[in-house]
């Protein structure tokens, strides 16, 4: 465990950036002091690389990193005693490791460019302040990096409510049309969500043996292990962690999302300004993994082996039933809405199937669609800013009118496809090999049905791009301009992400966090081995 | 790495680098030096490759061996590395060679072919996009035929499946052009969802992705009883087999084979070099290369399987040519024909001869539709052969040199010499194999090749040699199949599309050059461009001499041992083609002598025929039905579930949302007079009043207030931070 401030930095500099917001003179100040906090914040976060370089460390870099168990190896760790109750400490801690390492950066390069995003949020017409969106924004991206870096329940759950309330504001006021309907949805939803994961707060609190909030130490200590995984311990008549791991899977389901809690996302995306899908899109739903991750497998894995075939249907629901809704639409940006529900779902269904290649595809799939979601909603939100409507049929010929802007879209939704040598492709492809060869013996079956989404999605991405970018050129569209300056400098970054993840993937992400991956799996591992062992599913090696 | 693999990778990115050229800089390089910087970039990975090519035919086996290097880490799936090489043998060599040299001669053609309005797209040129496209076209197929894993083979599968879409749809604005690329992209989508599978199940068994090691492992769990592998699967086919037919299942797609050939029609609606190069030459020739590479891991049943499908497709193929009257539709379908060829000679286990009959294929098959666009683009895009006629006073060469092509395809040769064009080798010697394997004891071409041929495959022979070719190499285990002699639909459907190719082939080029011009306006504009025809003659000259004096033996030397027919000259192999000389040696004869009859007087005694045989000719015309069939049950059935899905998620999903929050508001109503008179105020019925009720709170915030919430958050994070400093300090 090594401590350190600059994730204490990180979480808070944007907080104090609000306040700057609300005091400075004059809009462009504003913006300026807004665009100026989440760059220093996302330079800053760059700092975080030292700990995980791969590079120049020779052979056993692995182990240096990583350390040998999960939590073991820690960085820019701050844990202080926060709030005294009788026995207990909950405590101000963060940090990371290999899980949310990535994550971070991710927030930080994504809400850097969806600030800049937001320059021109005079011609969005809605005539709301500038100061309040911006002081929002920051405060929102306070809200995501701490949740990315807690590791005291009590403290991720403070975060976790800290980033709902400006989002609902930047959705209800800053939105379209139906813009309250859509904020509210989230609201409530995400609310539910929240309240369910109080009750496991409460309940992991007073269940554990060693009086502690401690993500960490729940997941390894044998005695809550013991305890919390005992057929003998109920919670209102239930088996304990039965009962946790649903409340816990619920709340991180609609943040997914996992049908049937999704219907809040096409509506929160379809409403909210570009900027703001951008970070929902590439962050917001990713809290949902990296919640199911940090917190329901590590410490209840035998609940997560128990619900592995459920997870897996519902992840594969997820892929089918997200690709033909999106084919279904005919709002642009619900389609990449939808589109957001079909790949998070071989998130779920890698993470579902408990074996290290599974994670791997499933994290990777999270960082990839965290950088070619946002891209695809920042090229809706370009289309939009010119045309001012969204529905698919009238659009025809783009690639004509904008060159540049369309050979940037084909990049980007091709990413989104799938497409081998993009980033997409390897979340894909990881997750439903590992689907094939995972120790269940439901998993060929769900690999199979997984993989026609493979065809489905490109259907609905092709279908799209034919009739908004191809055919012959609309005289309505012929004086659009090409992508400005501001929009192509927002683009290159994911563009060439979309690229070096799709090429690199090791050396751009798994050597990043794949340590912390295999750790998490060893929490579980026993369990699902054994298990493979008596299914006589281990084969071949 | 060894200089041959470094050769063959900087051919390989040469076109990458003119791709991101183009891509960057194309427009300002303007027309036509967008053009020569592609031509210059593929040109040089030909001379690159033939330099490889000329060392290689210098080098003894030992040698060779030694100039492959291990391959390099890329990534880690789950706890199993993945490497990525070059795949450095004959075949290698060969392919690439020809990928590079036809697509050189192509890009000639196409800066003559773009010279006049061919690249406009609405009225704007994109000369630039339709070079930087055929690069990185060049590039992913140049990465495929490298690829030494089966990962990275799946990667460039799909590179040159978006190139092939990007192509497809150059003309976008035409809606059947970019109809079409869907169609193409997804119909290999269909295909290519089995090749992942596939690649699940490589995973899961074998434990490794690279093509050597696979099939090194795969032999040793064919060979222990007890092996997973050996475990009976789904239809009664046991998992080993299953494992080849889903790696089989992306050739299918890429290869245009039943029943997922229903794409490559429609791809002629790309540039015609285009067709020529990607869907002729090149790219549709991938899934036979791809079942070459994986064919150590095809069981006897797999293989079965696969020159089922062949045999189907060529069958399908030749028929629906014959009425076509749309000339690239004619290629188009005659290579689905030649793509069945291959493919049946894959599955009878005539490994050389199906890939020398890729080989030849390429050069023949990328003339004659490279002499189809000279002929449309001198016509003014004219493409119906019954509007052409009497060409040939227009344009000689073109004339002269897809007789040429057309010769090739009927496997024109005099019998019992060993002269004769491309298809005359190679056609005949996949039907030679397979007649060993329907009617033979198994003892032809029985023989271990020589030593450069890589470890032998599962299905290696006996050593005595007596039983048939494809036993199993493992003691003990013994598929009854293996010796079992083939159905003798195999030998005898190919050897009456034998008869059928030349009579279609020759119809299309009678039509085409011959007889009188049957349509003024079409004639008299024909011309002849002379940066067209060089190409032209360059392939015709190929066409006449390379495949067999380089290409076979460079193929044979990597063939896995124990194949029938390990050498051109093996004397069994040679003594059946002579055996088969009096059933298809005279069939290119006696196909032209029909077309010529029929059509010597223009179209009026085949429409007759036609007339005569109307339900036959329907049929025909719609191509069995399969674009109809498709379209009804599976684009059909996809809408209709695409509607439910939408309708459930509108009126199910949303519908459960919408009234928990009514019932929660309604609720609600009763506990305070307030709300409630507000409600009544605004009584509409319907949740989606209620609703907007729900959000009037958001809706009612004025930014002052707002203003007000955020410093109270921002506050309070403030406010905790300095709370945990104190208790922590």
């Amino acid at each position: 465990m090594e401590h350190g401030n600059l994730l204490n930095l990180l979480i808070f500099l944007p907080a104090v950036g609000a306040v700057l917001c609300l005091i400075v003179p004059g809009t462009r100040t504003v913006k300026v002091v807004a665009t100026a906090t989440t760059a220093l914040v996302m330079l800053l976060s760059l700092g975080l690389f030292r700990h995980f370089a791969w590079w120049g460390r020779g052979d056993g870099w692995q182990e240096a990193v990583f350390g040998g168990t999960y939590g073991e190896r820690l960085y820019e760790v701050t844990r202080l005693d926060w709030i005294r109750l009788d026995g207990t400490t909950i405590q101000y801690f963060v940090g990371i490791d290999g899980l949310s390492f990535p994550l971070v950066i991710l927030t930080t390069l994504i809400t850097f460019l969806a600030c800049l995003a937001s320059w021109n949020i005079e011609s969005w017409k809605v005539g709301r302040g500038v100061r309040g969106y911006f002081a929002l924004f920051l405060l929102l991206e306070t809200g995501m990096i701490g949740v990315f870096c807690a590791l005291d329940f009590f403290l991720f759950y403070v975060f976790w409510e800290v980033m709902l309330l400006p989002m609902y504001f930047l959705i209800g006021v800053w939105g379209g049309p139906r813009r309250e309907y859509a904020a509210i949805k989230f609201f409530l939803y995400t609310l539910a969500g929240s309240v369910l994961m109080l009750v496991v707060l409460l309940a992991f609190h007073f269940y554990s043996p060693v009086r502690t909030f401690d993500l960490i130490e729940m997941a390894v200590n044998d005695r809550i292990a013991a305890v919390f995984n005992a057929e003998t311990t109920s919670f209102l008549g239930w088996k304990f962690a039965t009962a946790m791991f649903v409340f816990l899977f619920i709340g991180f389901a609609i943040k997914i999302p996992v049908f049937p809690f999704h219907t809040w996302l096409p509506d929160a995306h379809v409403e909210a300004p570009t900027p703001i899908s951008m970070i929902l899109a590439g962050i917001l739903l990713k809290m949902g993994a990296y919640g199911l991750l940090r917190i329901s497998y590590p410490i209840l894995p035998a609940a997560a082996e128990h619900f592995a075939y459920a997870l897996a249907v519902l992840g594969v629901i997820n892929i089918l039933y997200g690709a033909l809704c999106a084919m279904a639409q005919t709002d642009f940006k619900r389609l990449v809405a939808y589109s957001s529900i079909s790949h998070m779902g071989y998130v779920l269904l890698g993470i579902a199937i408990m074996t290290a290649a599974g994670l791997q595809g499933a994290m990777f799939q999270v960082i990839a669609h965290g950088i070619s979601s946002p891209m695809c909603f920042f090229l809706v939100g370009v289309l939009y800013d010119r045309a001012h409507h969204r529905e698919i049929d009238r659009f025809g010929g783009l690639w004509l009118s904008m060159p540049v802007y369309g050979s940037l879209a084909t990049l980007g939704f091709f990413a989104s496809l799938g497409l081998p040598g993009l980033c997409g492709f390897i979340g894909e492809f990881w997750v439903l090999v590992a689907t094939f060869s995972a120790p269940f013996a439901w998993a060929r079956p769900m690999a199979v049905l997984a993989a026609v989404g493979v065809v489905l999605t490109a259907g609905y991405i092709l279908w799209m791009l034919q009739r908004v970018y191809l055919g012959p050129a609309r005289p309505e569209y012929e004086s659009f301009p090409e992508v400005t300056g501001r929009e192509v400098f927002i683009l290159t970054p994911m563009a060439v992400l979309a690229v070096a993840l799709g090429i690199l993937p090791q050396q751009t992400l798994f050597n990043f966090m794949n340590g912390t991956l295999e750790q998490i799996c060893e929490l579980y591992g026993d369990g699902v081995s054994m298990m493979a062992s008596v299914a006589g599913m281990c084969l071949g090696r | 790495m060894s200089s041959l693999e470094l050769m063959l990778l900087a051919a390989t990115v040469i076109p990458l680098g003119s791709f991101l050229l183009l891509a960057l800089a194309g427009a300002r390089l303007g027309k036509p030096l967008a053009g020569w910087v592609a031509t210059a970039a593929i040109a040089a990975s030909c001379v690159l490759s033939g330099l490889v090519v000329v060392r290689w035919q210098g080098m003894d086996a030992a040698a060779r061996a030694a100039a492959r290097s291990a391959p390099v880490p890329w990534t880690v799936l789950g706890d199993v590395p993945l490497e990525v090489g070059v795949n450095l043998d004959g075949l290698t060599v060969a392919v690439f060679f020809m990928v590079t040299f036809v697509s050189t001669w192509i890009h000639v053609f196409s800066i003559g072919y773009m010279a006049g309005h061919s690249d406009e797209i609405d009225g704007r040129s994109k000369f630039h996009r339709f070079f930087a496209f055929l690069s990185l076209f060049c590039f992913s197929m140049l990465g495929l035929v490298i690829a030494d894993s089966l990962v990275l083979t799946f990667v460039f599968w799909e590179l040159v499946g978006l190139c092939s879409y990007l192509l497809i749809g150059f003309y976008f604005h035409k809606p059947s052009a970019s109809a079409a690329a869907i169609k193409a992209f997804v119909v290999n989508r269909v295909g290519d969802m089995g090749f992942i599978l596939g690649l699940g199940m490589v995973f899961w068994f074998l434990g490794d992705l690279s093509l050597a090691g696979a099939a090194r492992r795969f032999a040793e769990a064919c060979g222990d009883p007890g092996s997973a592998l050996r475990q009976a699967g789904p239809l009664g086919l046991d998992m080993a087999t299953w494992l080849g037919l889903l790696l089989f299942c992306g050739a299918v797609g890429k290869s245009a084979q039943f029943p997922l050939h229903v794409w490559l029609p429609d791809a002629m609606e790309g540039p015609t070099p285009v067709s020529a190069l990607i869907h002729a030459a090149t790219m549709v020739a991938a899934g036979v290369y791809l079942v070459a590479r994986i064919f150590v891991l095809l069981t006897p049943q797999a293989l079965l399987v696969v020159a089922g499908a062949g045999c189907i497709t060529l069958t399908l193929g030749a028929l629906v040519a014959v009425v076509q009257t749309d000339i690239k539709k004619v290629l188009a379908y005659s290579t689905i024909s030649q793509l069945g060829y291959m493919m049946l000679g894959m599955g009878v286990g005539a490994w050389i001869g199906a890939l020398f009959h890729l080989l030849t294929h390429a050069f023949f098959k990328a003339l004659m539709f490279l002499g189809s666009g000279q002929v449309i683009e001198g016509c003014h895009h004219e493409q119906d052969i019954r509007r052409m006629g009497g060409l040939w006073r227009r344009m000689p060469v073109t004339c002269a040199t897809f007789l040429i092509g057309v010769l090739a395809i009927a496997g024109a040769g005099i019998p019992g010499t060993s002269v004769g064009l491309g298809g005359f080798f190679s056609k005949d010697e996949i039907l030679a194999v397979a007649y060993s394997r329907v009617y033979g004891d198994g003892t032809h071409g029985a023989r271990p090749h020589g030593s450069a041929a890589p470890a032998a495959g599962p299905w290696a022979m006996t050593e005595t040699g007596h039983r048939s070719a494809l036993t199993h190499a493992v003691p003990g285990v013994e598929h009854a199949q293996a010796s079992a002699p083939l159905p003798a639909l195999l030998f005898w459907v190919p050897v009456i599309v034998a008869y059928i190719t030349p009579f279609y082939m020759m119809r299309c080029w009678w039509l085409t050059f011959m007889g009188r011009p049957r349509d003024d306006h079409v004639h008299a504009h024909a011309r002849e461009s002379a940066l067209m025809v060089v190409p032209l003659v360059v392939l015709a000259a190929g066409t006449l001499v390379c495949g067999l004096v380089l290409f076979r033996p460079l193929v044979a030397e990597v063939a896995p041992a124990g194949l029938l027919a390990p050498t051109v000259d093996g004397h069994e192999l040679h003594e059946v083609h002579h055996a088969l000389m009096p059933i298809v040696g005279g069939a290119f004869v006696v196909g032209f002598a029909v077309a010529i009859a029929l059509y010597a007087r223009g179209l009026s005694l085949a429409a007759a025929i036609a007339r005569r045989l109307r339900p036959l000719h329907r049929l025909l015309e719609h191509k069995f039905y399969f674009d109809e069939l498709y379209g009804l049950v599976l684009v059909g059935g996809t809408h209709l579930l695409k509607g439910l899905c939408d309708l459930f998620d509108r009126i199910v999903v949303d519908g459960i949302v919408d009234a928990l929050s009514a019932s929660t508001v309604r609720l609600a109503r009763f506990s305070g007079r307030d709300l409630d008179e507000r409600v009544v105020d605004g009584a509409v019925n319907g949740v989606g009043r209620t609703t907007w009720e729900l959000g009037g709170a958001a809706g009612s915030l004025q930014t002052g207030r707002i203003r007000l919430y955020i410093l109270l958050a921002a506050g309070g994070v403030t406010a905790m931070v300095w709370l945990a400093l104190a208790a922590g300090g």
